[in-house]
């Protein structure tokens, strides 16, 4: 068993969420929100991972989990990314303060 | 390998999945002038998914090593959202080829969205759950914004995103929690887990549980998790509002009935009042902010809100009768709500939408026939007998009277009679006032007539004979609680 | 792993995770606070491979190697290049920081106490079994067999999000 015990990855993770979750709430950039939530899903993987190696080594769920979570954050990303473009495009910015011609 | 029968077993799904890339090929080669062949198209796919699910009715299957389960709740579940996709396909025809956004990814991506949901109501890992939930949402982000020279649609769809992916954040979080406690993402891994670990009460699975839940509360919109609703109604082509409003909410409840009913049975008591806050909040919220809208859209999206929150109220309520009366809810709301969204498309003058409450004076004697079928609608949402909804709020608040939670049934009622305040308005806008200026126009196309007719078939039908689909809706959960 | 023997290997491993984490939390804290957005797609790349090498730290080359392709090498070239077609409007004087930071930073703090409370030191049922042998010959054998059904849906999932992309970010109408 690893030297690292359990309870540090998942504080980590916690502590990477928390971070991530302030850059989400935080951030005007469209961009800047994306990349909180970015940070928001790698916490979740350091949880999957920690949990497979600590709870379930003879398995294999928590490894599949995380690439699939990988795999849906880059399509996210993707289609995230393209609509940041397009209201860019339109509005020559992506403030979310100045994005505002739907009443919040 | 999948074997034969499992293949059998999901074909549904499969017939959706080969459809929708079916259009996308087969838009390269149709030219945009007959674009419209697409939607005959995917409304042929529609009927075969959908016979193919008549035709599994009945059984119950187990596939993928658990990881799907094919039984008469998802197939009741995918019948709701295969009518509920064809009902907004059928509005969205003319609609999208008026507006100039006619392109053959509409209906690819329609299609792919229903394709989540159904992945949804039959998931039976939380893997599925997920997978099913990222399928739908990011064909929604997309559809929502697909009028890309409309800047309202673009915000919305920006803004839809970034709570979406904010809520599978939390929603991760939770499945991550319920994984490392349990060991397991199957849910029925995860009911053993909790009876032969001893699991009930353990604060990490609740913890799991409750961020599971919130979000899941994002996509089907309860308070206080509803900021974003009422924006990307108004900033989406108006079927695909329609259409989201039916869709994701009927997804959202199916992946929690499957959460709950499957994996976190035994965990019922720690639940039920955070739950009941929930929906109290939500319906009382919803309603109270419907009042003070005069965007037709809005309207109906705070409406949508409310009976999110009188949905729940049988879930709370948690047996047979009221697990029933969710489904035949859902069935009633895919009926009426659409049917109303229908009526807001059919009056528009080419690009031009009539959204204003009230551009809608007038209309009884400009209109009749359509201002009696949205005041059928509206009567149905308020809940007013002979109609489905009246019926649906009937059966959910029995339940929950039934269930012990008659104070919650009050305050749902009371809800009500609040909620017939606006509905009724719009009503009496129709038929008692004067147009201030000339009576907005009505857009008339076979398609969209046929969806309102339906619609209006469909509330009048559950409302006056109910008794087919209530049995089917219990049939549907025999073998959950098997009385 | 390259094998340790026993005595040390505790010590070794706790300081090369403390080193890692470190690196990932100052490396996320630049992401969320520093002004110039670009700057913090960099620190972002960081994080990112940091979090690579937990992964191998928890033996889990696998996702190690998929987190440094899709994440580092696909999710960051995006964003950078997102970042660098829209970032002349974000003057970095202007302030990254939106009207409701502070809420956000009590939001925050509250949740990661909770959070971390709970589930730092919660007792979870550890196990005590041998990490599965050849993982990854393993893994590719459960993608195609268990897990056939989400590998699937997984692949209509990137189709449509290429299609979804395509159609947003189409320059004209009709084009």
């Amino acid at each position: 068993m690893s030297g690292v015990p359990l309870s540090w990855y998942l504080t980590l993770a916690t502590v990477l969420f928390a971070i991530g979750l302030y850059g989400t709430l935080s951030r005007k950039n469209a961009v800047g929100i994306l990349m909180g939530i970015e940070l928001m899903l790698n916490a979740v993987n350091i949880n999957l991972i920690a949990f497979w190696r600590f709870i379930t080594p003879h398995l294999l769920t928590g490894q599949i989990f995380a690439v699939f979570v990988i795999t849906v954050a880059a399509s996210e990303v993707a289609i995230g990314l393209a609509l940041i473009l397009a209201i860019y495009r339109q509005k020559k910015t992506i403030d979310i303060e100045e994005i505002d011609l739907l009443k919040g | 390998m999948p074997t034969t029968q499992e293949l059998i077993a999901i074909s549904p799904e499969i017939i959706l999945a080969l459809w929708a890339l079916s259009v996308m090929f087969l838009d390269l080669l149709i030219a945009q002038s007959r674009k419209s062949i697409l939607a005959y198209w995917s409304l042929l796919g529609l009927l075969l998914a959908g016979g193919a699910e008549f035709s599994l009715w009945g059984r119950e299957e187990i596939l993928f090593q658990g990881a799907f389960v094919q039984d008469n709740l998802s197939l009741f579940l995918d019948l709701v959202l295969l009518l509920a996709t064809g009902l907004s396909l059928l509005m969205a025809k003319g609609y999208i080829k008026d507006l100039e956004m006619e392109h053959g990814e509409y209906y690819t991506l329609t299609l792919f969205a229903t394709l989540g949901g159904m992945l949804m109501a039959g998931a039976g890992d939380l893997l599925i759950v997920f997978l099913g939930l990222e399928v739908l949402s990011l064909s929604l982000y997309v559809l929502s914004g697909f009028r890309r020279t409309e800047p309202m649609a673009q915000e919305a769809s920006l803004k839809y995103f970034l709570l979406g992916a904010f809520a599978s954040g939390f929603l991760l979080y939770g499945i991550a929690l319920v994984f490392g406690s349990t060991g397991t993402t199957l849910l029925g891994g995860i009911a053993v887990a909790i009876t032969e670990g001893g699991l009930l009460g353990d604060p990490l699975l609740l913890l799991g549980l409750g961020l599971l839940g919130v979000g899941l509360s994002f996509k089907v919109a309860l308070v206080p998790f509803h900021m974003w609703t009422p924006d990307v109604y108004e900033g989406a082509p108006t079927p695909v509002a329609g259409y989201m409003s039916v869709v994701a909410k009927a997804a959202g409840f199916a992946a929690a009935l499957r959460i709950f009913l499957s994996a976190f049975l035994q965990l019922a008591g720690d639940w039920t009042l955070l739950l009941s806050l929930l929906a109290l909040l939500t319906m009382s919220g919803g309603n109270i902010i419907a009042l003070a809208q005069s965007n037709m859209k809005r309207l109906l999206a705070y409406s949508s809100i409310a009976h999110a929150g009188y949905i729940l109220l049988g879930v709370i309520a948690l047996n047979s009768w009221g697990l029933s009366s969710v489904l035949f809810y859902l069935a009633a709301y895919g009926f009426m709500n659409l049917g109303a969204f229908a009526v807001i498309v059919a009056l528009r003058d080419g690009e031009r939408e009539y959204l204003a409450l009230n551009d809608y004076a007038g209309l009884g004697s400009r209109h009749p026939l359509l201002a009696l079928s949205m005041a059928i609608f509206m009567l149905s949402l308020a809940g007013v007998p002979p109609t489905a909804g009246f019926l649906a709020k009937f059966y959910i608040f029995g339940a929950a009277v039934q269930a012990g939670y008659g104070w919650l049934a009050i305050l749902a009622v009371l809800n009500s009679v609040l909620a017939a305040f606006y509905y009724l308005r719009v009503i009496v806008i129709m038929y008692m006032r004067e147009p201030a200026g000339q009576v907005a126009k009505m857009t008339h196309s076979p398609a969209l007539a046929l969806a309102i007719f339906l619609a209006v078939i469909g509330t009048v039908q559950l409302g006056l004979f109910p008794a087919a689909v209530v049995e089917l809706a219990q049939a549907s959960l025999f073998p959950f609680l098997g009385s | 792993m390259p094998p340790f023997e026993n005595l040390p290997t505790d010590l070794v491993l706790q300081g090369i995770f403390l080193l890692v984490a470190g690196l990932i939390v100052v490396a996320a804290v630049a992401v969320v606070t520093l002004r110039n957005i670009f700057h913090s797609a960099l620190a972002l790349i960081l994080c990112f491979s940091a979090v690579a090498g937990l992964y191998i730290l928890l033996e889990a080359p696998f996702v190690a190697a998929v987190q440094v392709l899709i994440y580092v090498g696909a999710i960051s070239v995006l964003i950078l290049f997102a970042v660098m077609l829209t970032e002349r409007v974000m003057d970095p004087k202007m302030g990254a920081r939106n009207e409701q930071w502070w809420l956000g930073l009590l939001l925050t703090a509250i949740a990661a106490t909770g959070l971390g409370a709970i589930v730092g030191f919660a007792p979870w049922p550890l196990s005590k079994a041998p990490i599965i042998n050849d993982q990854i010959t393993a893994l590719g054998k459960e993608f195609l067999t268990t897990y056939v059904l989400p590998f699937e849906v997984a692949s209509l999932l990137l189709l449509m999000a290429l299609l979804g992309a395509i159609i947003i970010a189409r320059e004209k109408e009709g084009g």
